[in-house]
C-alpha cells in the first residue's frame, strides 16, 4: 500500500516484528551491532540506535506494533544503513504537525519524530488514515 | 533470569541512595525503577540520589523523560537527584534529539556527584540555619 | 622446367611445429623448434623460431611493465593512506585540548571552522572532559574569523552536551564580526556563558573553582541544631 520510492540498491540484513516492549530493546541492540559492523563511530551508532528506538516505540504505542526491515545499500554515493518501519495502525492525520517539535497526541514530549529526523542522514515518512504509517531512515558514515 | 527481569539495585550509603543502571531498560522497567526509587526515598529518608548511567549506551526520549521526571518528583519530596557519568555520545544524541533536560543536575563521576549532593545539603543547612 | 622440393620427414616436422606452438601458447617461453636439418623447409622452421623469440621478448617486457605498474600503484595507495591519516591527525591536532589548571580545560580554536571539524572538535572536548574529570572548560574562538549557522549550532550543542555530562563550557573570544553574525542568524546564545577574552574566561573559571572549594569546606562546619527535625 504505502510505497516509498526506492532509488537505491540494497541487501536485506534482517526483518523483525515489534510486538512487545522487549522487542524495542532487542531490535535496537541488533541495529547498533549492524551500525558497528558498518564501521560507524560511537556517536553515529548511538544516533541511529536512539532514532530507531523512537520509531519502534511509536509503532508499539500508536499502532500496536509493526515490522522492521534492515538493509544496507548505496545511497548518494554513501554506504548506508537503512531501516524501514511499517505499521498498519491508525495513521497520522497531520504529518506536518506530527513532525514538529513538542507536538504529541498523547503523554509524550513530542520529540520522537522530529528528533529521529535530526539524528539521521535521510528521513522519509508516509502515512494514511486508517491504513498505517511507514518511516524509512538512513544513516551513513 | 534474563536481563529484562534483573532488578536494578538501589543501594543506601549514609544519607544517599546510589542507583547503578547497568541494563538497557525497556519502558516498563524504567517506570518500575522510578517508583522503586521514590519508595526507597520515603522509606530510608535519603537526602540525595545518585543515578549512575555511565554504562548506558543510549538514552532515548522515554528514559530521558523518566530521568528528568525522577528529578522533579524527588525534588517535591525534598530530595536531590544527580545523574552521574553520562557518556559523550549519549549527551550529543540527547541534545540532537531535543532533550536538553533543563533543571536536571548532572555530574561527571560518582565522586563529583557526591560532592554536589553535599554542597546542596550544606547550602540548604546554611539557608535554614 | 620441373621444380623439385627437397624435404625430409615432412610429416614429423609439421607435427613438431604444432607441438612447439602449442607449448608456447601454453606459456612455455623456452620452447623452440631448433631443427638442425638443412633443406627447403628449414627456412620456415627458422622463421617460426624467430617469431617465437619476438613474441616471448614482448611477453617478458609486458610482464615487467605490469609488475612495475603494480608496485607503483601500491606505493600510491600507501601514500594516499598516509595522506588520509595525516588529514585525520591534523583535524585532531588543530583542536588540541589541554588541561591548563586544576579542573580547567582549554580548547583554543584557530582557523575556519567547518561543520565536520567542529563535530570532531566537539567529540574530542567532551571525551577529554570525561577522561580528565575537569568540570570547567573554555572554548576559545579568538582565532576563528567567522561562523555560519551550522557551526554556531555545533558550538551551542557542545555547551549543552557538556552540561549533560556534568561540566560547564564557557566560550571566549567572540569577535565583533561573529557576534553580529550570531545575532543576525537569530541564534540564541543566552543560555551560554560567554566571556570577552580568554583571560576573562580564565579568571571566571578560577573563581568558580575557588567557590566550590569554599562550599566544600563548609561541610566541616557543624550546625548546632542539625539533628532537630
Ligand atoms: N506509527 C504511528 N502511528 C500513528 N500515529 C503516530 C505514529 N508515530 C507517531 N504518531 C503520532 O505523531 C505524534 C508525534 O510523535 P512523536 O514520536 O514525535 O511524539 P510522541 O510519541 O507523542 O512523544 P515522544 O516520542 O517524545 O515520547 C504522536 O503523538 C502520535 O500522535
Ligand atoms: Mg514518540
Amino acid at each position: 500500500m504505502l510505497d516509498i520510492t526506492c532509488d537505491f540498491k540494497s541487501e536485506l540484513l534482517g526483518k523483525f516484528a515489534i510486538e512487545t516492549e522487549y522487542d524495542i530493546v532487542t531490535v535496537r541492540q541488533t541495529i547498533r551491532q549492524f551500525a558497528k559492523d558498518a564501521g560507524m563511530g560511537i556517536v553515529d551508532q548511538t544516533r541511529i540506535t536512539t532514532a530507531v528506538s523512537e520509531l519502534f516505540r511509536n509503532m508499539y504505542n500508536y499502532a500496536g506494533g509493526g515490522k522492521v526491515f534492515i538493509e544496507s545499500g548505496d545511497v548518494e554515493g554513501h554506504h548506508a544503513l537503512i531501516v524501514t518501519c511499517i505499521d498498519h495502525g491508525p495513521g497520522i492525520e497531520n504529518l506536518d504537525l506530527a513532525m514538529s517539535d513538542g507536538y504529541t497526541s498523547g503523554m509524550g514530549m513530542g520529540y520522537g519524530l522530529p528528533g529521529a529526523k535530526r539524528l539521521v542522514d535521510r528521513f522519509e515518512i508516509q502515512s494514511k488514515l486508517n491504513e498505517g504509517t511507514t518511516v524509512r531512515i538512513m544513516k551513513w558514515k | 533470569m534474563n536481563q529484562y527481569e534483573k532488578r536494578i539495585p538501589i543501594i543506601k550509603i549514609h544519607d544517599y541512595l546510589i542507583v547503578p543502571i547497568q541494563v538497557d531498560m525497556h519502558d516498563k522497567q524504567a517506570i518500575q525503577l522510578q517508583s522503586q526509587i521514590l519508595e526507597e526515598i520515603a522509606r530510608t529518608r535519603a537526602k540525595g540520589v545518585l543515578i549512575d548511567i555511565s554504562v548506558l549506551e543510549m538514552v532515548d526520549s522515554f528514559i530521558g523523560r523518566m530521568l528528568s521526571g525522577m528529578a522533579s518528583m524527588a525534588a517535591i519530596m525534598d530530595t536531590s537527584v544527580v545523574i552521574v557519568g553520562m557518556q559523550p555520545a549519549v549527551a550529543i544524541t540527547l541534545v540532537e534529539l531535543g532533550l536538553e533536560m533543563p533543571g536536571v543536575d548532572t555530574a561527571l563521576n560518582m565522586e563529583k556527584g557526591m560532592e554536589m549532593l553535599e554542597r546542596k545539603l550544606n547550602t540548604r543547612k546554611i539557608d535554614t540555619y | 622446367m620441373k621444380e623439385s622440393f627437397n624435404v625430409k620427414n615432412l610429416k614429423n616436422r609439421i607435427d613438431r611445429i604444432e607441438d612447439i606452438l602449442a607449448s608456447v601458447a601454453a606459456g612455455d617461453m623456452e620452447a623452440r623448434i631448433g631443427s638442425d636439418i638443412e633443406d627447403d623447409f628449414s627456412g620456415i622452421e627458422a622463421a617460426i623460431d624467430l617469431l617465437i623469440n619476438d613474441l616471448t621478448d614482448e611477453l617478458r617486457e609486458r610482464a615487467k611493465v605490469q609488475k612495475e605498474l603494480e608496485s607503483r600503484l601500491s606505493k600510491i595507495q600507501e601514500q594516499q593512506k598516509t595522506i588520509l591519516q595525516q588529514q585525520e591527525d591534523l583535524l585532531e591536532l588543530s583542536s588540541p585540548v589541554s588541561k591548563v589548571w586544576d579542573n580547567i580545560l582549554i580548547l583554543p580554536v584557530i582557523g575556519t571552522l567547518d561543520s565536520q571539524r567542529t563535530q570532531v572538535m566537539m567529540e574530542n572536548l567532551l571525551q577529554k572532559i570525561v577522561d580528565t574529570g575537569c568540570t570547567i572548560s573554555i572554548l576559545d574562538i579568538t582565532g576563528v574569523p567567522t561562523v555560519d549557522t551550522q557551526v554556531a549550532n555545533h558550538l551551542l550543542k557542545t555547551v549543552t552536551a557538556a552540561r549533560l555530562l556534568g561540566a560547564e563550557c564557557i566560550i571566549s573570544g567572540i569577535s565583533p564580526a561573529i557576534a553580529q553574525t550570531i545575532v543576525h542568524l537569530g541564534i540564541d546564545l543566552s543560555a551560554i556563558r560567554t566571556k570577552a577574552t580568554l583571560q576573562d574566561a580564565m579568571i571566571y573559571s578560577m573563581k568558580q573553582n575557588k567557590r566550590s572549594e569554599e562550599v566544600k569546606a563548609l561541610a566541616n562546619i557543624s550546625f548546632p541544631n542539625e539533628n532537630e527535625g
